[in-house]
């Protein structure tokens, strides 16, 4: 399968993009992309998020067609109308969220779908330890998926491609589910990859990480291609500025504003998961008055379930969870939202939106027994309407109106909208999971001012971010989650991201700053 | 060549431009036609003389797509005005009244209909269009041709007592519809309305005809006897899906057998029923005192009652609009159809809402059987009409789980009940009826799903557009 053109200069590129429009009403499309990625070579693609960089990936995989421009694949201009089509011209594609069955083996996860290739059984399983061995991958064909930890599945979503045949592997955003360890264990996978003659497409808006891996960055900005550089000669600051225009908005917090008065006790708190696993485990933390606490840990150690138990969604083991100075353990979400909590959940569109209804029935939505929304029993649809309109206006949100449907917005304009409609009751508390997971710059900026200035008006946040340097920027305190546990304290003001990082996988950090030189045990 | 006029004006004068037409045409032309020229006329200087208020007025989609929908609607509101006005009055003044009547709507249509309600409309008139053709392909290969049927069944089911007897079956129909729209709503499927209703109406037949009591008492004793009925049966089902998983379509499936169950053993000469004629058993006869007087429909020429509890039903379809719409509860409910993530994210009880939501459909399911039961049998008996659950589920598929839908779904639905009655004298097997209602169910609910990604493409246009020229005013001003 790999018999991709190695070495000459003369290989035609692997493959060449020319001109490609893609129109997409209501997200940022591609306009007159020119991109041509040499066959043998790590080629990276970064921009922010929304700047299309999805929308192009999909473009290059089939997902869906460009209204302009052509697709050249090894030389020869190719029309590639799905998936299947892309796959035939050796173009695979990893997805950002695995695409694996649990309760499958390896082996049977990666034939599915492509039971023609070799069958089932020993052929099938002989092929998948030889390309296994030949990339590096370390893959053992009859463990079970739900076994594997994140970096596991993902060589096997690798594995997948390759065993499809593909020379081209498309990576989208590989790295965001990853701890640092699993990065550099990616990035050995990738070189091996290439050296073996695979082109690779690999996706990010983490700027260290492209520069340490690619042989070539192309930056995108508002859908379009702003330039191609080498990496040796660039700078982290200086692809930044390409990304977003030399206006990259900077998470930071001027004077601090905290005051005495702690407005959210968390003492001792105990959460289980269904199966009995404890998920969170002994947590406290206070925040105060006109205070940020951030919370950084990997994904799945306990901070969704922490902030689900502080919003009443989860039932409490143990611990308690007071309000300024009240005790809200175990009350209803509505009865804690209406104590004056507001909540941005961490998946606007499962646990934020109605997507299918109007922008003024989700202003009501998490609200529906406070003033304007309600009188009684009652709907009160006029003030509902109004208020809508005043978020609509103050918080930036770009619509044509407040009957479109939420689903029609950008995700940026629908975030805002929910920071707007969180920030309308005059909360005490918010609790704020990921608020610019997903959004473009203008509106990351937008929501971290309105958080500043909530925070001066004497607002306490919780704030749990995968973006380090949100976090950093933003928090007046920093606790480290590990396996549902405080484990580590920051200073925000001194601790650099690395060190963050590495606390978050289980190497110490002290009181203060400063990386311990133990290694934790493994996080898989 | 816009000439704009006050609002008031441009009503006043389509009125009167519609109703002259009309009143001059109908000396050479049949009045209906007289009455759509009419309407059309008036349309014609609505366009020029008004702005219509939507958010899309003036583009394209709102030229090509909004004008001639409005258009069809007020035409037809006109038609339906002029006919209803004639059983009162005489021709020449029923139809150009009802023109009249068109006229002023299809100013209110061209200056208010939505682009998505328009939508909606043209959805249904493809569906009902694909439909008949539909219909009419089959016609034709059984060797019948399929406009004499049509028009037979027309002729027929306009009829003064046809149009009695759809107006009764409709308002069962959309009792029963109700009741499945509500646990649609919340992405229930309660396929058991028809065991709720049966055994409602067996239970409440029984109540009523045991007793004698006052007039109004005797009647809400018996309703309410049916409401807690039918809520108590769906609240099973709530019950069991809330407390142990068990799916509700399982679930209300096999209570609609426990209930057929149920009521053979309780239909017995032994136990609630008596016998009423040589082959049928029945529960004794609910006394006058808690019968619903019908409306006697002698205006339109009809000898036969329009059932007194239509008006139920109405008051069943505002209350359903107003809780759907207007309530917490309808707003918790929605929410949680539409997203049970989002629904406990925002502190609503889930449980609560699928067992309240299941009680709600089951009391409304409670009550479709008493419009025949209270107007007509006054006694629940062998031959008592089964199946209205199932055609329940067609309707509110149908109508979109709208009131205002449901209730045109319902006499439509009754309508072709009705006029294919008439086909078996023809020679002609009736179930063809059953074919085109077949058809339009499953096309609604197609062109629908078209419908609504048009819809959201369309908004997301839009949406595109403010922030194009939202980046543009940007741009301008730095």
């Amino acid at each position: 399968m790999s018999s991709a053109p190695s070495g000459g200069g003369e290989a035609p590129p692997a493959v060449e993009l020319r001109g490609i429009t893609k129109r997409f009403p209501g997200v940022v499309a591609n306009h007159d992309i020119d991109i041509s990625v040499d066959a043998g070579t790590v080629h990276a693609i970064v921009g922010e998020n929304g700047a299309g960089k999805s929308t192009l990936m999909k473009t290059l995989y089939g997902m869906h067609r460009p209204d302009e421009g052509t697709i050249a694949v090894k030389g020869g201009v190719v029309r590639l109308g799905s998936p299947s089509d892309a796959i035939k011209h050796g173009i695979g594609m990893v997805h950002q969220h695995f695409m694996l069955a649990d309760n499958l083996t390896v082996l049977e996860n990666v034939v599915l779908g492509a039971e023609r290739r070799g069958g089932i059984g020993h052929a099938a399983r002989a092929r998948i330890a030889a390309l296994s061995d030949q990339y590096g991958l370390g893959v053992e064909p009859d463990r079970l998926m739900e076994e594997l930890g994140v970096g596991q599945r993902q060589r096997v979503e690798i594995l997948k491609v390759l065993y499809r045949g593909a020379d081209i592997v498309i990576l989208d955003e590989p790295t965001a589910v990853l701890v640092p360890q699993e990065v550099d264990e990616l990035f050995d996978n990738l070189r091996e990859l290439k050296r073996e003659g695979l082109t690779v497409i690999f996706i990010s808006h983490k700027l260290d990480e492209v520069l340490s891996v690619a042989d070539t960055i192309t930056v995108i900005r508002r859908g379009t291609t702003v330039a191609t550089v080498d990496p040796s000669r660039t700078s982290a600051r200086e692809l930044a500025t390409l990304m977003v225009g030399g206006e990259l908005p900077v998470p930071e917090l001027r004077e601090s504003t905290v005051t005495d008065r702690p407005m959210l006790e968390i003492g001792g708190l105990r959460v289980s998961d269904p199966g009995g696993r404890r998920v969170v485990d002994d947590v406290s933390l206070d925040i105060r008055e006109g205070e940020i606490v951030g919370i950084a840990g990997v994904e799945g150690n306990g901070q969704s379930e922490l902030i689900e138990a502080v919003m009443g969604m989860r039932s409490v083991e143990a611990g308690s969870v007071r309000l300024n100075g009240g005790d809200i353990t175990g009350w209803g979400t509505l009865a804690i939202r209406e104590a004056g909590v507001g909540y941005i959940p961490e998946d606007r569109t499962r646990h934020g939106m109605l997507l299918e209804s109007p922008l003024w029935e989700n202003r009501i939505l998490g609200h529906q027994g406070e003033r304007p929304n309600s009188r009684g029993i009652w709907i009160d649809c006029a003030g509902a309407r109004a208020d809508t309109e005043r978020i609509v206006a103050d918080y930036d949100v770009r619509t044509p109106g407040i009957e479109v449907i939420a689903e029609a917005l950008s995700g940026g304009n629908q975030q805002k909208l929910i920071v707007g409609r969180e920030m309308s009751g005059r909360p005490k508390v918010l609790v704020a999971a990921h608020p610019t997971r997903g959004v473009d710059v203008g509106a990351q900026a937008a929501i971290w001012d309105h958080l500043r200035r909530a925070r001066s008006d004497g607002l306490a946040v919780l704030l749990v971010s995968a973006d380090l340097d949100e976090l950093i920027g933003m928090s007046d305190t920093l606790h480290v989650i590990l396996r549902g546990r405080l484990v580590a304290r920051a200073d925000p003001m001194t601790v650099t991201p690395e060190e963050l990082g590495a606390a978050m996988t289980g190497a110490g950090l002290d009181e203060g700053a400063g990386s311990g030189g133990s290694e934790g045990e493994d996080g898989e | 060549m816009r000439i704009p006029l006050p609002p008031p004006a441009a009503a006043g004068a389509a009125a009167v431009l519609g109703a002259g037409v009309t009143a001059a045409a109908d000396l050479g032309l049949l009045a209906p036609a007289a009455a759509a020229l009419g309407v059309a006329a008036a349309f014609a200087l609505v366009v020029p003389t008004t702005r219509p208020t939507t958010d899309d007025a003036e583009t394209r989609m709102h030229r090509l797509l909004v004008a001639p929908i409005a258009l069809v609607l007020s035409v037809v509101a006109g038609l339906l005005a002029g006919g209803i006005l004639d059983w009162w009055l005489i021709e020449p003044v029923a139809y150009p009244l009802g023109a009249l009547i068109g006229s002023v709507a299809a100013f209110w249509l061209y200056r208010r209909l939505s682009t998505t309600l328009a939508l909606s409309f043209g959805a249904v008139v493809a569906a009902g269009v694909l439909a008949l053709a539909v219909t009419a392909l089959v016609l034709q290969i059984s060797g019948v041709a399929p406009f004499h049927a049509f028009s037979r069944m027309l002729e027929f089911g306009l009829q003064p007592d046809s149009l009695v007897i759809m107006v009764n079956s409709g308002t069962t129909f959309y009792l029963s519809a109700v009741a499945v729209a509500i646990g649609f709503k919340m992405k229930l499927f309660n396929i058991g309305v028809d065991g709720q209703y049966r055994l409602a109406a067996l239970l409440a037949a029984a109540v009523g005809g045991a007793w004698v009591m006052p007039p109004v008492v005797h009647q809400i004793v018996i309703v309410m006897v049916a409401v807690a009925v039918g809520g108590f049966w769906a609240g099973i089902a709530g019950y069991l899906k809330v407390a142990r998983g068990v799916s509700e379509v399982i679930s209300t499936i096999m209570l609609n057998s426990v209930a057929t169950g149920i009521t053979a053993y309780l239909l017995n000469t032994d136990r609630l029923a008596v016998q009423i004629s040589t082959n049928n058993i029945g529960t004794p006869e609910i006394p006058a005192s808690g019968q619903v007087p019908g409306i006697p429909a002698g205006f339109m020429g009809a000898d036969r009652d329009i059932f007194g509890l239509v008006f139920l039903a109405a008051a069943v379809g505002v209350g359903y609009w107003l809780m759907l719409n207007r309530t917490r509860f309808g707003f918790d409910l929605r929410a949680t159809g539409q997203s049970p993530t989002a629904a406990r994210a925002s502190g609503i009880d889930i449980k609560r809402m699928v067992l309240l939501s299941m009680v709600i459909s089951g009391m409304v399911a409670g009550l479709v059987g008493m419009p025949q039961l209270l107007g007509q049998s006054h006694y629940y008996a062998l031959d008592f009409p089964t199946g209205l659950g199932f055609t329940g589920i067609a309707i509110a598929l149908l109508g979109r789980n709208h009131p205002v839908g449901i209730a045109f779904a319902a006499l439509f639905w009754a309508f072709l009940d009705q006029s294919s009655q008439i086909l078996d004298f023809e020679g002609i097997p009736k179930e063809i009826a059953v074919v085109t209602q077949a058809t339009i169910v499953l096309t609604v609910v197609v062109v629908y799903e078209v419908v609504h990604r048009w819809g959201l493409r369309y908004q997301q246009q839009q949406v595109g557009r403010e922030l194009a020229r939202g980046e543009r005013e940007e741009a301008a001003a730095s």
